[in-house]
């Protein structure tokens, strides 16, 4: 039977009384479902809409109470007052960031105000902390305190704006999710998308703000200080490839280029080995100035583990001192998958130098260094000029809470997570059978760092 | 005779419409604890996991080099300032990623794949990237803007730029 006759048979078929009921009932089924699901995607957008407008309104009030709180602290004339003040401004401006993220807009068109809210919460974060310690604010301190608030401002207006138009009705976030969508887009100045560009224009001006916090400006262009050595081209760079991994066992050496982005400079590297699977590859990344090996990256299924922690801490200590890096210090370690990542800080003298840190990682099954991540040593690796303790051993001890019994002491310089160094008595002690690590500045006897360690049968680590 | 017709076609296209739907909904990617999987495991900190679904849904099909480049991304994100300072608000961020967006972040983790793996040398530090914020592929990337970001390297299939 031809097609035709078999449309002809259907057509036949559905004249037909029966057919023609069961056909009706069909069509009432499939309007139902169809009105069923029309409704149930319309509660789950109506869901969804009630989030964003939660997100939103909240960032509203959160940046309105920034404002008012840096105006605050701007009068306030005692230290204890301000630092009380900064504290909520830092509280409220994460909030208020947090909040922002859930906008449904791409990030790139709010990344500005999200920059501000970033610095406003983290430069009042460290203005409370300067302010604890009794110190009042500087001149210059107050002028960049008047120009966030300046921003705030505005930031504060146009929300305003924003919030008018999402009160009556005139923006819809809805209209968000369906962008795109072809024959139902709209053009682009009803959109909220274009109304947050608007905003984020507001910081296009936005002067660059240097403190003593992560999001400061200053840290981005940081100069790496354990860079020695001549500017080599990539040819020469190959070499510390070579020397890296032993030319005994290298089949090919891929270029991948150079990395001109961020603070340290290198050239990438692609190495095949003679006995391996081309996905047993590594990459690795050799600064440019020196040829000191930055990072590698490489791996292999490890089925088992043989050798102890100590075996492998010891065969990561050799392969360092065999590839140039003395006076190195296992610190922490974690085992997982029969691998072992283990920290190695340098040791000058007898102080610990945790900011100078490589992270090895070993198989547990032959000892091979599967990995490096020798970042912060390249950074900021370098004989320093160690002062003189201001504070004796003793008095520092007398700063820490006697309820701890002290284990050991020793002398260590930690990194600041704004990339100074602080030069501390570390006392390790013992509390309720925890173990914890404090940090006695030797020169101001401030307590700077509290870490409890967490000794598992994974590993030994901080937090 | 013309009303059949009409008819006809009402019944064609409402049983397309019917198979299109039921289709996207049995062909959703939904979280399964199959026993066994990384996920069903339970160790780990929530961080981690997270990072290695947020891997698995975006980089399944790339090289060790490749995943652990997009983890570092993800972590390069919260410690900008222009971006949510948690992993799973960066994770989260609407639009942010299309696996987050197309629910494949929930597709259950494959025992033998290293995604765990390549999320815990992420979190341990290890950026092949040297600081990237974006990646993106460029056979099927659809946002014209994200050409104007400076390419830093290329890993597998993917761009990464700042």
């Amino acid at each position: 039977m031809g097609i035709r006759e078999k449309l002809l048979d259907f057509k036949r078929r559905l004249s037909d009384r029966k057919m023609y009921s069961i056909v009706i009932v069909i069509i009432g089924a499939v309007a139902f479902w169809g009105l069923y699901q029309y409704k149930h995607a319309a509660n789950l957008r109506q869901e969804l809409d009630n989030q964003y407008n939660r997100a939103f309104f909240d960032m509203v009030g959160y940046v309105n109470n920034v404002e008012t709180l840096l105006m605050k602290s701007m009068i306030t004339s005692t230290s204890e007052r301000t630092a009380a003040t900064l504290q909520e401004a830092w509280r409220q401006s994460n909030l208020a960031q947090e909040n922002l993220g859930m906008m449904p807009v791409p990030q790139h068109i709010l990344a500005n105000t999200s920059k501000f809210l970033s610095q406003v919460g983290d430069f009042s974060y460290t203005l409370n902390n300067q302010s604890l310690y009794g110190k009042q604010l500087s001149e210059q301190e107050y002028q960049q305190i008047e120009q966030l608030h300046g921003y705030a401002l505005s930031l504060q207006e146009s929300l305003g704006e924003l919030q008018n138009n999402l009160s009556g009705g005139r923006i819809k976030w809805g209209d968000l999710a369906n962008k795109g969508a072809g024959i139902f887009s709209k053009t682009s100045s009803e959109l909220p998308e274009q109304q947050f560009t608007d905003i984020d224009k507001t910081f296009q001006e936005y002067p660059t703000l240097i403190y003593d916090g992560p999001f400061s400006d200053h840290i981005t262009t940081a100069e790496p200080m354990g860079l020695t050595g001549d500017m080599l081209n990539s040819e020469q760079a190959k070499q510390s490839v070579v020397n890296f991994f032993g030319a005994d066992v290298i089949r090919e050496i891929n270029d991948r280029g150079k990395n001109d982005n961020g603070a340290i400079k290198t050239y990438s590297y692609r190495v095949l080995f003679k006995d391996k699977p081309d996905e047993e590859d590594a990459l690795i990344d050799v600064t440019q100035k020196g040829g000191h090996v930055c990072w590698v990256l490489q791996n292999r299924p490890v089925p088992e583990s043989i050798l102890t922690i100590d075996q492998v801490k010891a065969a990561g200590l050799e392969f360092l001192k065999k590839h140039g890096y003395e006076n190195m210090v296992d610190t922490y370690y974690i085992k997982e998958d029969n691998t072992a990542t283990i920290n190695y800080a340098y040791k000058q003298g007898d102080v610990t130098v945790y900011p100078d840190l490589i992270k090895v990682k070993i198989t547990l099954d032959n000892g091979e260094v599967l990995g490096i991540e020798a970042k912060g040593y390249v950074f900021s690796h370098r004989e320093r000029e160690i002062p003189e303790a201001k504070i004796s051993v003793d008095n520092a001890r007398t700063l820490i809470t006697p309820r701890m019994e002290i284990i050991s002491t020793g002398l260590a310089i930690i990194p600041t997570n704004y990339k100074t160094e602080l030069f501390c008595y570390e006392f390790k002690g013992k509390l309720n059978d925890r173990e914890f690590l404090v940090y006695i500045n030797t020169e101001t006897g401030q307590e700077e760092r509290i870490l409890i360690i967490l000794d598992t049968p994974g590993g030994i680590l901080t937090m | 005779m013309k009303f059949k017709s009409i008819l006809t076609l009402i019944i064609l296209l409402t049983l397309m419409f019917t198979l299109y739907t039921t289709f996207n909904y049995v062909f959703y990617p939904r979280p399964m604890m199959l026993p066994g999987t990384a996920l069903a495991q339970g160790n780990g900190t929530s961080d981690e996991q997270l990072l290695a679904r947020a891997i698995n849904g975006e980089a399944r099909g790339e090289s060790y080099e490749g995943q652990v480049a997009v983890g570092a991304v993800i972590l390069n994100r919260t410690r900008d300032s222009k971006f949510p300072n948690t992993i799973a608000g960066v994770i989260y961020q609407p639009g942010a990623f299309t696996a987050v967006s197309d629910g494949q972040i929930n597709v259950p983790i494959d025992t033998n794949s290293t995604v765990v793996k390549a999320a815990r040398d992420a979190l341990n530090g290890w950026d092949p990237t040297n600081g990237c914020l974006y990646y993106w592929n460029p056979a099927t990337a659809t946002s014209k803007w994200i050409w104007s970001r400076q390419i830093i390297t290329k890993i597998g299939k993917h761009n990464f730029g700042i």
